[in-house]
């Protein structure tokens, strides 16, 4: 069974996500906590072990202390392998220098090596940016049944925001005859969700191409799949109609976080066909006091709740104190809302306290607001 | 304390529990929301680099062995040592499967080990056990026993037929009987103790040999003369459970504040296996009071002084009061559960009413349904 379709996948996880602010000011964006318990690059970790794929590089670059901690050696997802399993892939030097990833196609040139040793038939190109299930051998039999060279998985996104993504132009048989690169027009409305199935000889021999262009940004979107198509190489398209989130700002992290509490989300966390693993902290169950209200909520491990809470997720060990108040928000692991505060359509970030009395935000409110040690930043 | 073993063996005493210890030895009862019993004693070890754990399997050993694995979640999965885990004795030369008994026929393990001293731990008397400095003392005067004990006042009864421990006027041990509740203030034995492996297999052999013990305890105080004996004060919240009323106290006892944050938080973190339960969901009519509630819950009802374990379900317009709701139960809507201990996998379809006496909870066997009577 084993050398049937090989599979390497290769997890883009080096990102900055800028756009979220004081919550990677630390920690590189996969690494960002989300939907009460986990972090975002647990989804597509978890996808690729229910998938049954055994060998993942995770490219790391950006602050990468954090999310190295969080993998150690990929237990929590069955990675811990004899042999093959899980590698972190960070940048290295070598007799000629040291050198940082320069764009993604770049980071997997440079692993070339490493892809050798494996010696796939297939690989799979993920990003740790996105919070989604999928499973990859949906993907990988459409990608053989069509007899393609790279098969690029996409979704259908609201016209009115297509100009916002990557737009792939297809006939008829879903093969691909243009891409349209954040279009003023779109000529369709399917955007690339930066998930690739690749041959690896096709790849293989892009990257080293790619490599010697000296005006190459050396980018999947940019560079490789336009140049790929030029050369003719059969691609097709996989449409995926399931849930699937880029949190790429402090508003969209926090609504994507909010989506969690309507029981009929289709992210579904409760399947335990296709379960979502993360590190585990080992805490105890959460207390809730004789005069605490809780409605419409997410609650994890060591929480302590002795005031209300509506609409809102609280990350592990979250304390909210008696008389206080927190409606719609968002409060990452320990931080603390203390007595009589009243906290509205809030992102807090870990181990914040919100002081006494204190009061953010208001009833029916526009904004959403960021809270971590440099203030509060309103979105 | 690596140079420890650590032995986990208890009272053969599931009888008591209704039948909840139809499957599982006693140490492998559910407790505090996510936990087994055993998990104390292990991470107790873990949390004093006792990283050699020998666990005397018993009659019902599946649950045992399936919790405990390789022992990851305490770090007992180790190059060096590790988790033992021991099935039961059966042998028709020794005249009944007593502690000694087993200990005699693993003998040869201990023989072997390159560790020279014992931990030996009851994991049903729980307690947040702090022993660096107890070791020191039991490594610097050359003790052959050093047992564990708490001044305990109990004016109410609670801690009956426990272990008594008497001592003379100069703290010397006299003896180990049981707590009648003649005394409010009596000196209660932890069933915890550090012994030399070598004094250890020669207790065990003496008593085989003569039949005059059928525990390690008994064994000790038989010999209580020649060897050398201390005792260790510890202080701390302590359970003692014994039967199926102790068994819902010690769990009750968890949602006084002062409490739960020493048992799971105070000195050290309590390991269990991590099921990868998400976040727990209230929803919009939930009313949850006064509770312990663990991961990957799903609440619509009423909870009020109980503790859910991990993935409960609680139906719409369903009340459930003083009770435990161990892993995985289901309670339809509309439903009443009062002073019930649901097991594992346990169903209460919608609008049924289930109430037991709060000093004799009504027990859910695991997996079993309670269908509504038709009238």
């Amino acid at each position: 069974m084993r050398n049937k379709n090989k599979v390497a996948a290769m997890l883009l996880a080096g990102g900055q996500g800028s756009r979220l602010k004081a919550m990677t000011r630390d920690i590189a964006k996969p690494a960002v906590p989300f939907g009460g318990k986990y972090r975002i690059i647990d989804f597509a970790l978890s996808n690729a072990t229910n998938s049954d794929i055994r060998d993942i590089g995770i490219l790391t670059q950006y602050k990468p202390y954090y999310l190295h901690e969080h993998i150690g050696i990929g237990s929590s997802w069955d990675y811990d392998r004899n042999y093959g399993g899980l590698r972190i892939l960070s940048p290295y030097s070598t007799e000629a220098g040291g050198r940082w990833y320069e764009g993604t196609a770049n980071a997997i040139y440079e692993n070339i090596d490493y892809l050798d040793k494996i010696g796939p038939e297939y690989v799979l190109i993920l990003s740790g940016d996105h919070i989604y299930k999928m499973d990859y051998n949906k993907l990988l039999s459409y990608h053989k049944q069509m007899g393609s060279d790279v098969t690029i998985a996409v979704m259908e996104v609201p016209w009115e925001e297509a100009s916002r993504f990557g737009i792939i132009n297809i006939d008829e048989e879903n093969k691909i005859v243009e891409f349209d690169e954040k279009p003023e027009v779109p000529k369709n409305n399917l955007a690339s969700m930066g998930i690739y199935m690749f041959n690896w000889p096709t790849l293989r021999a892009a990257l080293i191409s790619d490599s010697k262009d000296e005006n190459s940004k050396h980018d999947f979107g940019m560079n490789i799949l336009p140049g790929l198509l030029n050369n003719g190489h059969p691609m097709y398209v996989w449409k995926f109609d399931g849930y699937w989130k880029d949190v790429g700002t402090v508003k969209s992290y926090w609504e994507a976080n909010l989506d969690l509490l309507d029981p009929n989300n289709s992210l579904n966390v409760y399947d335990k066909s296709w379960r979502i693993y993360t590190r585990g902290k080992n805490l105890p169950p959460h207390y809730v006091s004789n005069n605490a209200i809780v409605k419409s909520a997410l609650v994890n491990e060591a929480c302590e709740i002795y005031g209300n809470v509506e609409n809102s997720v609280l990350f592990s060990s979250v304390i909210i104190e008696e008389g206080a108040k927190v409606y719609n928000s968002v409060l990452l692991p320990n931080s603390i809302v203390r007595k009589n505060a009243v906290v509205y359509n809030s992102v807090i970030l870990d181990g914040i306290v919100i002081e006494e009395d204190e009061v953010i935000g208001k009833e029916n409110d526009e904004h959403v607001y960021l809270i971590s040690d440099q203030g509060i930043n309103v979105e | 304390m690596e140079k420890c073993i650590g032995i986990i063996n208890s009272g053969i005493n599931a009888g008591t529990y209704g039948t909840l210890c139809e499957t599982r030895p006693d140490y492998m009862l559910p407790y505090g929301g996510r936990y087994r019993i055993i998990d104390f004693s292990l991470s107790t070890m873990t949390n004093h680099n006792i990283s050699n754990v020998v666990v005397y399997g018993g009659k019902h050993i599946r649950s045992t062995l399936d919790h405990l694995g390789i022992g990851q979640p305490w770090e007992l999965n180790r190059r060096r040592n590790g988790l033992v885990i021991f099935p039961p004795v059966y042998d028709s030369d020794l005249v009944q499967p007593t502690n000694i008994a087993t200990y005699y026929k693993t003998l040869p393990f201990f023989e072997y080990s390159n560790l020279q001293k014992i931990y030996m731990d009851d994991p049903m008397t729980i307690i947040k056990m702090q022993m660096d400095e107890a070791y020191e003392k039991f490594i610097e005067e050359d003790l052959d026993v050093l047992l564990f004990y708490k001044k305990q006042i109990d004016t109410e009864g609670k801690y009956l037929n426990a272990r008594k421990m008497t001592v003379d006027n100069d703290g010397k041990l006299l003896n180990i009987g049981l707590n009648l509740g003649t005394q409010d203030e009596f000196n209660l034995f932890l069933s915890k103790f550090f012994i030399k492996k070598d004094v250890f297999i020669k207790l065990v052999k003496e008593a085989v040999e003569k039949a005059n013990a059928l525990t390690l305890r008994q064994a000790i105080l038989n010999n209580k003369d020649k060897l050398k004996i201390d005792i260790y004060h510890i202080d701390g919240h302590v359970e003692v459970i014994r039967d199926l009323s102790s068994y819902y106290d010690a769990n009750m006892n968890l949602l006084n504040k002062d409490i739960y944050h020493e048992v799971f938080f105070d000195k050290n973190l309590i390991y269990t296996k991590s099921k990868d339960e998400p976040s727990t969901l209230y929803k919009d009519y939930s009313r949850v009071n006064n509770s312990l509630i663990a991961n990957g819950c799903i609440i619509e009802g009423d909870v009020e002084n109980s503790i859910l374990f991990r993935g409960v379900k609680i139906g719409k317009g369903t009340i459930v009061r003083n009770s435990i709701i161990i892993q995985k139960t289901e309670i339809g809507e509309d439903s009443v559960v009062v002073n019930v201990i649901s097991d594992k996998y346990g169903v209460i379809d919608d609008g049924v009413t289930v109430v037991g006496h709060p000093k004799q909870p009504y027990v859910i066997r695991k997996g079993q349904r309670i269908r509504k009577v038709e009238e």
